[in-house]
């Protein structure tokens, strides 16, 4: 029988949780724009990218995670200048870009011996290693993509409806869209320890299709997307400590079992 | 005499390394109603963005209630929130999450930021007499996404009706809708333009519509062909410049 009360007494398991809540949560707040505005496919070639930046990390002798936030932003910008520029459809582009960064960063990694053992970790995340630090970055990070997102709630809708429209109403839609690319980036950067680079675009994609299925109001949807995320990472967190599992596909199998609910609730109702 | 609602000075407009609009001026006097005419490629739809601030100009200047139009598209908020725009498109793909009055609502808040909880109430009201004005009481309650053609230009037009504002520009917003819809639509565009004091500027291929309800029409075919009220601008000898020979100008009658 599991020690319940044993696991979560301890501190790795306390912050872990609330590294969830955190990182689900703030997976699920962006994800609810990023779904409308059809980022999924962005934020999945962000996380394989991220690993590039993982290895390029360890291949120059530099702790990882300090390259991984300004990699990350680099990366999204410089693709969405490639959207931009070579009018190539954005799937495609995406595509290219997600399946290189992760071949050269294998190859990377395969050079060093002695990071092999921790593949595992990078693939699937290992929330049970996030410690204060990550804590302090990731609340950091929900509060000021809250009050981003608050403030310029009207720009992000308009934005997300139609891009000339928003600008004829005083959106500066090019500030806005980049801005939102550049947060994405960082909250993608920031949640690869707790998550993983294979399963992050899961936490910014499935809480937000899942509130989409459930809302008819726009605040609504972002709250319950944001809710789903966190409430997800929660359980799956909770599941994982108690069962041993690893941490990033357990989160993951619940945020479907909840997709799965929202998706049933929407067809009954 | 008062100053023109909007100025287009020498204005040049490429897209992709192509002049498409090329030294077109005009102006709009308060409460006009003018009609952008040409063929398809005319540079119509690129000089409304110019216009709008959404497409760099390669030269040339633009003033909007005598407020210089900046290199990005920069204007005063006072000065922003005074134009409306009705895109030719403005599709949603799939399930949208956003009411029809919620919709509406952004279009009474003024351009930056601000919590979107503030003046709540003064808001619901205005977005309540938007919606009726423009016959869409009943879709309040509807996504967004959920709307007929018909629908959705009715309700893009209470968001430009829910605050007041000077200057609207449309670009063939009646595009997709069928013969009727398209009817009611300029009914109701006219009715809110006498009542609102709006000086219109529509991209239009409806000539006959252009002829029945504009007092101006600019034809564009890069640069301006030929402007003036409907009788001299439409005439058969305009429309053959600007469309080419073997366009017949023809008047069609409704029965009222």
């Amino acid at each position: 029988m599991f020690d319940s009360a044993g696991v979560l007494s301890q501190p790795f398991m306390q912050r872990a949780l609330l590294g969830g809540l955190l990182t689900g949560g703030l997976g699920g707040l962006l994800g609810s724009f990023a779904v409308l505005r059809q980022l999924s496919f962005f934020s999945d070639a962000l996380g394989h990218s991220a690993l590039l930046g993982v290895s390029i990390g360890i291949l120059l002798g530099i702790n990882p995670t300090l390259v991984l936030i300004p990699f990350a932003v680099l990366f999204a910008l410089l693709i969405n200048q490639l959207v931009e520029r070579s009018k190539l459809p954005a799937d495609a582009l995406l595509n290219i870009v997600y399946s290189t960064s992760l071949a050269f960063a294998v190859v990377a990694l395969s050079l060093v011996e002695t990071y092999r053992g921790g593949i595992q970790q990078l693939l699937f995340g290992d929330i049970l290693g996030i410690g204060w630090l990550d804590l302090g970055v990731i609340a950091l990070l929900l509060l000021g993509a809250v009050l981003y997102l608050v403030l310029s709630m009207r720009a992000q809708v308009l934005l997300t409806l139609n891009s000339d429209f928003a600008g004829a109403f005083g959106v500066r839609a090019n500030w806005h869209r980049i801005a939102f690319i550049v947060l994405l980036a960082v909250v993608v950067a920031v949640s690869i320890k707790a998550v993983g680079v294979l399963l992050i675009s899961a936490f910014v994609v499935i809480p937000a299709c899942a509130g989409r299925l459930l809302s008819r109001r726009f605040p609504v949807y972002v709250l319950s997307s944001a809710l789903l995320g966190g409430g997800c990472a929660l359980l799956g967190l909770l599941a994982s400590g108690l069962t041993n599992l690893p941490s990033g596909p357990c989160v993951v199998i619940v945020q479907f079992s909840g997709f799965m609910l929202a998706l049933l609730l929407r067809l009954i109702f | 005499m008062d100053k023109p609602v909007l100025r287009v000075e020498n204005l040049s407009v490429s897209r992709e390394g192509q002049l498409v609009v090329d030294g077109v001026n005009f102006e709009l006097l308060s409460e006009s109603d003018t009609a952008l005419v040409g063929p398809n490629g005319a540079g119509k739809s690129s000089l409304v963005a110019a216009v709008l601030g959404l497409l760099p100009r390669q030269k040339g200047q633009v003033w909007v209630l005598g407020h210089p139009l900046g290199p990005a598209g920069e204007l005063p908020h006072s000065v922003r929130s005074q134009i409306a725009y009705l895109p030719q498109t403005f599709a949603l793909q799939g399930r949208f999450p956003l009411s029809v009055a919620e919709f509406v609502a952004f279009g009474f808040d003024p351009p930056g930021p601000r919590l979107p909880w503030g003046g709540r109430s003064k808001r619901h009201e205005a977005v309540l007499v938007a919606l009726a004005r423009t016959g869409s009481s009943n879709l309040g309650a509807k996504l967004l996404s959920e709307l007929s053609g018909g629908e959705l230009k009715r309700v893009l037009l209470a968001f430009c009706v829910v605050r007041p504002r000077k200057l609207l520009l449309l670009d063939e917003a009646q595009a997709g809708l069928d013969a009727p819809a398209s009817e009611q639509f300029q009914e109701l565009l006219l009715q809110l333009r006498r009542q609102e004091g709006w000086t219109v500027l529509q991209v239009s291929h409806d000539l006959e519509m252009v002829r029945r309800s504009c007092d101006q029409v600019l034809c564009l075919n890069r640069y301006l062909r030929c402007s003036g009220p409907p009788t001299q601008a439409l005439s058969p000898k305009s429309l053959a410049e600007l469309y080419g020979p073997n366009v017949v100008a023809y008047q069609h009658h409704h029965h009222v």
